[in-house]
Formats: C-alpha cells, sequence, structure tokens
C-alpha cells in the first residue's frame, strides 16, 4: 500500500502534460487488455446484410466493408500494433542504454566504432529496413520486431554514452568513490537513478513513431498478416469504402493518433522536469 | 581538420564495403536461388530444365567460390553496372537514378516548406518561452508527430481532390501533383525543425552578443535577425541533413499513396516482386547516400562554425 500510495504521490508531482499523457494512455491500454470484455461482438464474424451501417444499436461504430463490428475490430487492432511497438522500445532501450553507457565508460577505438556505426543506422529509416529485411525473411511479427530494433537501438545508445560521460565526471561520483564505494553501488545509487529520467523521455517520445511505423508496414499489407488484423491495415481495407462510410477511415486513424500522442505527451512531460532539474543542477554548480 | 577528414573518408569506404557486402548477400540468405529465379523472371516457367538452369548458374559464375563471385560483382558496381531488374527487365541503376531524383524532389520541397515555417514559428515560441504561445507551438508539433500519413494522405485527397476538385489525387506530372503529397511529408520535418529551433534560439536569446546588440540599442527582432538567426540555424541544418537522408527512401508510404515514381515505391514493388537485383541496388544507393549526406553535413558544420572543435564528438 505504501508502494502504492509513493507512486501516486510521485505522479502527482510530474508536469501536467506527463499526467494527461498517462490518463488517456492507460485508458487505451485498459480498453485494449479488456478488449475480450467490452466488444460486444466478435471481430471476425461477417454480416454482409449489415455492410457498411452506420453507428446504431449495439453495433456502436457501425459495420465495415464485409459487416464486421467495427469497435470491435478497433479494440482488437490495437494489439498488434501497440505490442510490437512496446516490445521493440524495450528490447531497443535496454540494448541501447546497455551500448551507450558501455562505450562512455570504456571510450578509445571501441567508443570511436560504435558511435560511428550509430552515426550511419541512425538516419537509416526504419521503414526501409524493415522493408528489407521482409524481402529477405518474409513478413510477421519476428521480422517487425527485428527490424525496428536494429536501427532503434541507435538514439538510446548515443543518450546513455552522453550521460554516463556526464555523470561520470561528476564530483559526486568523485567523492563517492573516495569514501571507498563499490562501483556496483555508484551504478545502483547514482548513476542509473539520474540516467532513468532522460532515457525513460526518450523511450516515451519514440513511441508514437514505432506505432506509425508498424502501421505503415500493415497498410503496405507487410506487417500484420490476415486474418489478424490493425488500425494500418484497417486503413488501407477501408480507403475505397472512405465516401461511403467515412467512419471507417476515421476511427482506426484517430485510434492511432489518440495513442501516440498521449504516450508522446507523457514523454514530453518528463523531458520538460529533466530540463528544469539540469538547470536547477547547473544553477547551483 | 585533415585528419578529422581523412577519417570520415576512411570509414565510409569501410561501411560502404561493408554494405555492399551485405547487399550481395542478400540473394543466399533468403532460399532463392539465383538462377532459377531469373529463369523465371524471364520466362515465369515453374517446371524448368534443370540442364537450362545449370548452364545458367556457369553463364553467370555462380558456381565460382563466392568471395570471387563478390569482387566479380563489386567491380561491375563501381562501372554502374548494377544488373537487370527481375521485373521490368531493365538495367537497375538507370531506374535507381530516375527516381532517386524524383524523390530527392519531392524531400527537398516537403523539407523547404517545413522549414520555412519552422523557423519563424520557432523563433517566436523561444522568445515567447514558457508562455501561452510557445505551449501552443508544442502542443501541435507533438500533434503533429502523431499524425500517419497513411491517414492524413486519403483525408486530403478526399477533402481536396474528390470533394473539392482542386488538386489531382495521385500521380507525377508536374507542380500540382506536388503539393499534397509535399503537404503530408512535411508536417512531422516541421514538428522537428520547430522543436530544435527554439530550443538553439532559446540558447542564443541568452548569449552575451545578443546582449552586445541589444546594449547598443538594436531592438530584439534586430538583434535576433542580424545576429541571432546565424547562429541558431545551425542545429537546424544538421536535423535536416538527417531528414533528407531519410526521406530519399523512407517516404514508402506517401509514394505508395500518390503512386510518385521515387525511391520508396521503387523499393517497395522490389521487397513485393522478390526482385533482388533492385533490391541490392538501391539497398547500395540509399545507404551510399545517407552517409554522404551525413558527412557533407558534419564537415559543413565545422565549417559554419569554427568554435567547433571538429575531432569526430562536436565540443
Amino acid at each position: 500500500m505504501t508502494f502504492l500510495t509513493r507512486i501516486v504521490r510521485w505522479t502527482m508531482r510530474q508536469h501536467w502534460t506527463f499526467i494527461a499523457g498517462l490518463l488517456c494512455g492507460t485508458t487505451v491500454a485498459l480498453l485494449l487488455i479488456a478488449a475480450p470484455v467490452i466488444s460486444l461482438h466478435d471481430p471476425v464474424a461477417q454480416n454482409l446484410s449489415m455492410r457498411l451501417q452506420g453507428p446504431g444499436g449495439d453495433h456502436w461504430l457501425g459495420n465495415d466493408q464485409l459487416g464486421r463490428d467495427l469497435w470491435a475490430r478497433l479494440l482488437y487492432g490495437g494489439r498488434f500494433s501497440v505490442v510490437v511497438a512496446a516490445l521493440t522500445l524495450v528490447l531497443s532501450v535496454t540494448i541501447g542504454t546497455v551500448i551507450g553507457a558501455w562505450c562512455g565508460r570504456v571510450g578509445g577505438a571501441i567508443d570511436e566504432f560504435v558511435m560511428r556505426v550509430v552515426d550511419v543506422l541512425i538516419s537509416f529509416p526504419e521503414i526501409i529496413v524493415a522493408l528489407f529485411l521482409i524481402a529477405i525473411i518474409g513478413p510477421g511479427f519476428g521480422t517487425l520486431v527485428l527490424a525496428l530494433t536494429l536501427v532503434g537501438w541507435t538514439p538510446f545508445a548515443r543518450l546513455a554514452r552522453g550521460i554516463a560521460l556526464d555523470i561520470s565526471s561528476r564530483d559526486y561520483i568523485a567523492a563517492a568513490e573516495v569514501l571507498g564505494c563499490t562501483r556496483t553501488f555508484i551504478l545502483l545509487r547514482h548513476v542509473i537513478p539520474n540516467a532513468l529520467r532522460p532515457i525513460s523521455a526518450m523511450t516515451f517520445l519514440r513511441f508514437g513513431h514505432k506505432l506509425i511505423t508498424v502501421g505503415a508496414l500493415s497498410y503496405l499489407g507487410l506487417g500484420v498478416q490476415p486474418p489478424d488484423s490493425d488500425w494500418g491495415a484497417m486503413l488501407a481495407d477501408a480507403r475505397q469504402f472512405a465516401v461511403r462510410q467515412p467512419l471507417l477511415v476515421f476511427a482506426p486513424g484517430i485510434a492511432i493518433m489518440v495513442t501516440a500522442l498521449s504516450v508522446t505527451l507523457m514523454g514530453q512531460g518528463l523531458e520538460i522536469d529533466a530540463d528544469r532539474s539540469r538547470r536547477l543542477r547547473a544553477g547551483q554548480s | 581538420m585533415e585528419r578529422f577528414l581523412l577519417k570520415r573518408a576512411i570509414v565510409l569506404v569501410v561501411t560502404l564495403t561493408l554494405v555492399s557486402f551485405l547487399a550481395f548477400l542478400v540473394p543466399w540468405i533468403g532460399d532463392t536461388d539465383p538462377a532459377r529465379a531469373i529463369i523465371r523472371s524471364r520466362v515465369a516457367d515453374l517446371a524448368m530444365d534443370s540442364a537450362a538452369v545449370e548452364a545458367l548458374r556457369i553463364k553467370l559464375g555462380l558456381d565460382q567460390p563466392l568471395l570471387h563471385q563478390f569482387f566479380t560483382w563489386l567491380g561491375r558496381v563501381f562501372q554502374g553496372d548494377l544488373g537487370l531488374s527481375f521485373t521490368s527487365r531493365l538495367p537497375v541503376a538507370d531506374q535507381i537514378l530516375r527516381a532517386i531524383g524524383v524523390s530527392a524532389t519531392l524531400a527537398l520541397s516537403a523539407l523547404f516548406l517545413a522549414l520555412a515555417i519552422a523557423l519563424p514559428v520557432g523563433t517566436l515560441a523561444a522568445v515567447h518561452q514558457g508562455r501561452r504561445f510557445d505551449g501552443i507551438v508544442t502542443f501541435i508539433a507533438q500533434g503533429f508527430v502523431s499524425i500517419p500519413e497513411y491517414w492524413l494522405a486519403p483525408v486530403l485527397v478526399l477533402l481536396f481532390a474528390v470533394e473539392l476538385g482542386w488538386l489531382p489525387s495521385a500521380g507525377w506530372s508536374g507542380f500540382e501533383t506536388l503539393i499534397l503529397p509535399a503537404a503530408v511529408l512535411c508536417l512531422r520535418p516541421l514538428a522537428y525543425f520547430s522543436q530544435v529551433m527554439r530550443a538553439s534560439m532559446i540558447d542564443v536569446l541568452h548569449a552575451n552578443y545578443i546582449l552586445a546588440a541589444r546594449s547598443r540599442g538594436l531592438g530584439l527582432a534586430g538583434a535576433l535577425v542580424r545576429h541571432g538567426l546565424r547562429n541558431g540555424i545551425q542545429p537546424v541544418l544538421t536535423v535536416f541533413a538527417l531528414w533528407l537522408a531519410g526521406l530519399l527512401g523512407g517516404s514508402v508510404v506517401v509514394e505508395v499513396i500518390f503512386a510518385i515514381p521515387g525511391m520508396g515505391r521503387l523499393i517497395y514493388s522490389a521487397v513485393i516482386n522478390n526482385d533482388m537485383p533492385m533490391l541490392q541496388g538501391s539497398i547500395i544507393c540509399i545507404v551510399g547516400l545517407a552517409i554522404v549526406i551525413n558527412t557533407t553535413a558534419d564537415v559543413l558544420y565545422g565549417v559554419l562554425n569554427p568554435t567547433v572543435t571538429v575531432s569526430g564528438d562536436a565540443r
């Protein structure tokens, strides 16, 4: 219980954009998790007599070109892209932070080499890497995660390296070393807590981009594979029916936008506070 | 400076060699037999003559050791011969050159449009830092980043092409066909540029030379235009180079939706059709361009701003 109250207190201290994003993002996450409970219909059950119907009755958002319930498809469709985007981010953050922090500590030729690799990869559009990988090993969940991680770790490596260099040159690290603290203790007590906020800010800020890229590949027919569907694939299917039933185009687009924006807002809130505390530190020293 | 340039040149050559080796390996990683794939692309015959396959294999040198094949292939690449496309049976190099031109036109139009809006908006946001205008600009920028192109593009087509009939819905035949795709593509760089410009102008506003200019009686606007802009714009130019490299192949979705014959669509159709020579050619081309553009940007950055010590990592 005390842990929970601490989390709530910590949350209330954050910038308002973080709180707004958190509320909105949690709502979306809960909706996606609880999809089987909330949606009254099967997302793949076709009912051709209900084709392109507007909202009404227990079909809250109407039906698509095959008479499938749009609300149910929206809920189930979000799962694929959100899971791919989140999983990719977790992998990218872990790999990038470890590599970057390690480079910052060892320095020298290894550091130079890895940072040149980062320079090359960082400007490489994720969607192109994904297309090449799909051409070589075929589409699928694993291909998407691999492709997005392959270039996704680079910004985190750059950030973590900068933070590692910055932190290790600070007086409190020198003080801790003089006091005889072990390396592990310094890492756990000083380095990780100080690096956590900027890295998590960047994580949240990259989420929207990942989500949109996954959707783009699905839109092109190379992401999620039938019978599964996601928001990008729904947009592609709905394109030719846009004039007759605009909701089919608007609903998945707005779903992507709301999800991306809420996580981005969280990242922005964290970043604003990171800036503020950095300025405070700079002002003191 | 010479050492920096030399280092960069070595990195460039090594990376390009590595990338071309990877590109060369592409057909071997997937389980497509090149000889069979070529015959299939030419005669569309699934039950093919195994003697013909063998003959082609010897003719193409596929029976030679792998490294030997790589160097023969690399030699041809240096002469600008990237082979024939499986689908169109035209030289890959010609098609890529044409597509790069189209993509560059599209990318530059979108990026300059973004720059034209982002520079004044970012500067204004910096001047009004922490106030309502600044907050609104930041929020709109986050919104722009969250809009998927494959949603915005059909909606704009629906509005401006289908409903109003002002602009063509797709194609590549002049200025009118450029407007919608450039507008869709410019939103995300616009958001980034304006945020980078804002951050860098905030630093500029606190700089001593602005204070000095103002104490000589120059107004804020005058001081910013005459002294601030030149310094504030540098980080934006670095981001500009990154985006240019990214958009040369990365605007796949927009090019597919608007049927623009650029790099993105070329790669997309190569993937769909399993067109190996085209994929190899575009990998080399895109990575090569990305590296060249970024290296140029780094060097230019050093030239524009002599205070930066050019030794690998700035400052």
